[in-house]
């Protein structure tokens, strides 16, 4: 059973593609989301196997959101777009496929075929995919677009991810992983990124890790697992 | 016979010195009836020298003198007027006086009243506005004959003993009376000559302006805006060599060159009545400070002393107009004024062409955008996409939504240059409006209120869609929920405004979004209903976008 997520900013062409996967008895159609954002909470939830990704959406396109994605978890691409207008072919080598709307059954089916016969797992988002400029993120249910610049670090805990600049911390939908990759923050605990330009100084401990006082006043752990490398990348022994 | 030739010969003398004189720079300032009082200086300067000469050059005759003396005096009266007439005769007079003789006092009093006549005549044609008539020489022939004349009667009434006096004007009278009236008469005609060829010179002169002037307003004139006019007031400076050099619009100055510019600037508003007066009634006005008067409406020092107002006619309103200065104690000469009007023009002229000419490029683009419009596949396909997944649910619906597409296509296939009313804008952008609400689902609310007073207003074709499309292309799109659109019409003191409003608020300045439909848009409205037309837009970022059309009044059909 091929579990697959469709993501479209116009409600009926959602329900057209949904229909016309439904019609497959090993397809299910697990979520239908109306833009990038739930989707990408939708995509680290779900886990789905494909996702069916328009790319003109509102704030975030499709391709902006493939490159928020985790690599460590990363489903098949399927562009759905109108008009070949981002000559989706060049992105062939990080996506499944692409369909041009409307979308005939026939297609839909060779699409499946491919899928069934691709068993490696997804590839990692190819260079054409846009740099991650801004981390979708939720305040107080409000829905900001940060700029990575302006991060000073991020933390999961039990309620999620969370991303912090100097005067604010949100909660985002992607992954510590896949800010890992696709910023310049940098990995201090296994619950911790840190942007080290921000760094005012660092505290050794005793118990072997660290402390990071960051120069708004906040402190930020270090654990012993990563103090190395953050040496290393500091220059300091 | 001996007396009047021996006379003619001493006027030929009197008119060879004038025509010599003819030749010097101070001659041109008796080009005109003098205005002000540095030429009737010059005036009684002139004429008292020659009054002295036509004293010279004379004949003894029976101890009195024939003279050409009242040629001066009459002269000085025509062309300064009264009180300068009666200075040259006072001054001519005194001089005879010196000389002695039994008619010393006759002589005198009849010179002066000779410059009186003069001047009196000066004052008739001037309170019947006809000063040009003065330099006929029939007038100065007419007047010498008459103040002739009068002198014998002086001569007769007051030099003493009378019988001597009657010997004399016997000798005396014809001769005299013939030749001064003659000689006044030829003296004016050098002075008319030399003024005629002077201005047929100044013709040949300005015409080669022209030449000049259009080449380089040809090249200029693609936009009436300050720069061009700096350019052209520049050129007509130059080449006409006035005083100053001054361009408006309907409102403001564009340019000034020339004297008096460090208070007359550019891009501040008319002040000059004449200037609204030339606008306001559409005609030349001309101020040369003498029989209308001239003043400059900023500055009491203003070195400028006259005036021309021409102006700029073009399509049946005044566009703006084009003035001409000269200072103080300077001649506003004709050919300038000629020179101006014809500028004036040539300037309408190509202003027009120019206007003609955006109008053209603007069509130009407007197709352009408007094949793009037909094809704009992604709007076409995710309509061709709704369209189908309504047909398995709602097959009435997907119907509709054909004829809106159809609709919404034939509307389109309309030429660009066309005129609709706001009915046929609304129903085509309903169309639209229609689709997208398909299409984008409750994320899009659309409300449409108009003044059906307003429904037969004249627009330019595809006004009113680019400004929706706009709203939803960089407006709803980028929403991801709660998209509104508003299409609002009204009369707001009688005149129709448009206003077409989105709460994106995506439009602001330099925050993306393509400004070219719109100021195609407003440029197509001002071309086509003129500058008072044209859209305005106003943001609050993440708010509200607000376009609104202006229309002036004249547009609204009967």
């Amino acid at each position: 059973m091929i579990r697959a997520l469709v993501v479209d900013d116009e409600p009926y062409a959602r329900e057209e593609l949904a229909g016309l996967l439904a019609r497959r008895p090993d397809v299910q159609v697990i979520d239908a989301c109306a833009n990038a954002i739930e989707a990408l909470a939708g995509i680290n939830r779900l886990r789905p196997d494909v996702v069916f990704l328009d790319i003109q959406m509102p704030r975030i396109t499709g391709l902006e959101l493939v490159g928020m994605l985790d690599p460590g978890t990363m489903p098949h691409i399927v562009f759905v777009t109108a008009y070949d207008e981002y000559a989706v072919r060049a992105f062939e080598s990080s996506a499944l496929d692409y369909l041009l709307k409307p979308v005939a059954a026939e297609r839909i089916d060779k699409t499946i075929a491919r899928l069934k016969q691709r068993h490696a797992p997804a590839p990692p988002p190819g260079e054409l995919i846009p740099p991650l400029k801004q981390i979708p993120c939720f305040i107080a249910n409000r829905i900001k677009l940060i700029p990575v610049a302006e991060v000073e670090y991020a933390y999961s805990d039990m309620s999620g991810v969370h991303v912090a600049t100097a005067g604010d911390s949100s909660y985002t939908d992607m992954t510590l992983a896949a800010l890992e990759a696709k910023t310049d923050l940098v990995r201090c605990h296994r619950q911790w990124l840190v942007r080290l330009d921000l760094a005012r100084e660092i505290h050794l401990l005793d118990t072997g890790g660290a402390e990071i006082a960051m120069r708004s006043g906040t402190t930020v752990p270090v654990s012993r697992r990563y103090l190395r490398a953050l040496k290393e990348r500091l220059g300091v022994q | 016979m001996d007396v009047t030739f021996a006379l003619l010969q001493q006027m030929s003398v009197y008119l060879v010195v004038a025509y010599l004189f003819s030749k010097t720079p101070i001659f041109d300032q008796l080009f005109t009836v003098a205005p002000r009082q540095r030429h009737r200086l010059v005036v009684y300067v002139v004429f008292s020298a020659f009054c002295i000469l036509g004293t010279y050059l004379s004949l003894e005759v029976h101890g009195a003198i024939a003279n050409n003396r009242a040629i001066g005096a009459v002269m000085g009266g025509l062309l300064g007027g009264p009180a300068v007439g009666l200075a040259v005769g006072i001054t001519g007079g005194l001089h005879r006086y010196t000389l002695g003789g039994f008619t010393d006092l006759a002589c005198a009093v009849s010179t002066t009243v000779d410059g009186l006549i003069g001047g009196l005549v000066h004052i008739y044609y001037l309170r019947h506005r006809r000063p040009q008539a003065i330099f006929s020489p029939w007038v100065p022939f007419l007047a010498t004959l008459g103040a002739e004349c009068l002198q014998m009667l002086i001569i007769l009434a007051v030099a003493r003993p009378f019988d001597d006096a009657v010997a004399l004007v016997r000798v005396i009278a014809a001769p005299m009376i013939l030749c001064n009236a003659v000689g006044a008469a030829l003296f004016m005609a050098i002075i008319r000559d030399r003024r005629n060829m002077f201005e047929k010179f100044g013709n040949i002169f300005s015409n080669k302006a022209l030449r000049i002037a259009e080449s380089a307003v040809g090249l200029a004139v693609h936009q009436f805006d300050r720069d061009t006019a700096e350019t052209i007031a520049r050129i007509v400076f130059e080449e006409t060599g006035v005083g100053a050099v001054s361009i408006t619009d309907r409102e403001r100055i564009l340019a000034y060159v020339g004297r008096g510019s460090d208070h007359h600037r550019p891009d501040t508003p008319i002040s000059s009545d004449l200037t609204r007066l030339a606008i306001a009634e559409n005609r030349v006005v001309f101020a040369d400070g003498f029989e209308t008067p001239f003043a400059c409406s900023i500055d009491d020092h203003c070195p400028l002393g006259s005036a021309l107002v021409v102006p700029l006619r073009g399509d049946g309103e005044v566009l703006g107009c084009i003035k001409l200065y000269e200072p103080k104690g300077k001649l506003f000469l004709n050919i300038n004024r000629r020179m101006g009007e014809g500028i004036a023009r040539l300037l309408a002229t190509n202003i027009l062409a120019g206007r003609f000419e955006q109008q053209k490029t603007l069509l130009l683009q407007a197709e352009l955008k408007l094949v793009q419009a037909q094809v704009n596949p992604h709007f076409l396909f995710n309509t061709l996409n709704t369209i189908g997944a309504v047909t398995r649910i709602d097959p009435d619906r997907a119907r509709q939504l054909l004829m809106h597409l159809s609709n919404f296509f034939r509307k389109n296939l309309k030429r660009a240059s066309d005129v609709s009313t706001l009915r046929e804008e609304l129903d085509h952008v309903r169309s639209y409006l229609e689709i997208e609400q398909a299409r984008y689902g409750d994320r899009l609310q659309v409300a449409i209120r108009v003044d059906d007073r307003l429904l037969d207003l004249r627009l330019p074709t595809f006004t009113l869609q680019p400004l929706v499309e706009n709203a939803v292309k960089h407006g709803i799109s980028t929403m991801l929920s709660g998209g509104r659109i508003g299409i609002f019409g009204w009369l707001d003191h009688g005149e129709p405004i448009l206003l077409v409003e989105d709460n994106a608020g995506c439009y602001c300045p330099g925050e993306g979004g393509s400004g070219l439909g719109l100021s195609i848009v407003d440029k197509r409205l001002q071309a086509q209903l003129g500058g008072m037309a044209g859209i305005e837009v106003a943001c609050r970022a993440g708010a509200w976008t607000r376009v609104s059309i202006r229309i002036p009044r004249p547009a609204v059909a009967a």
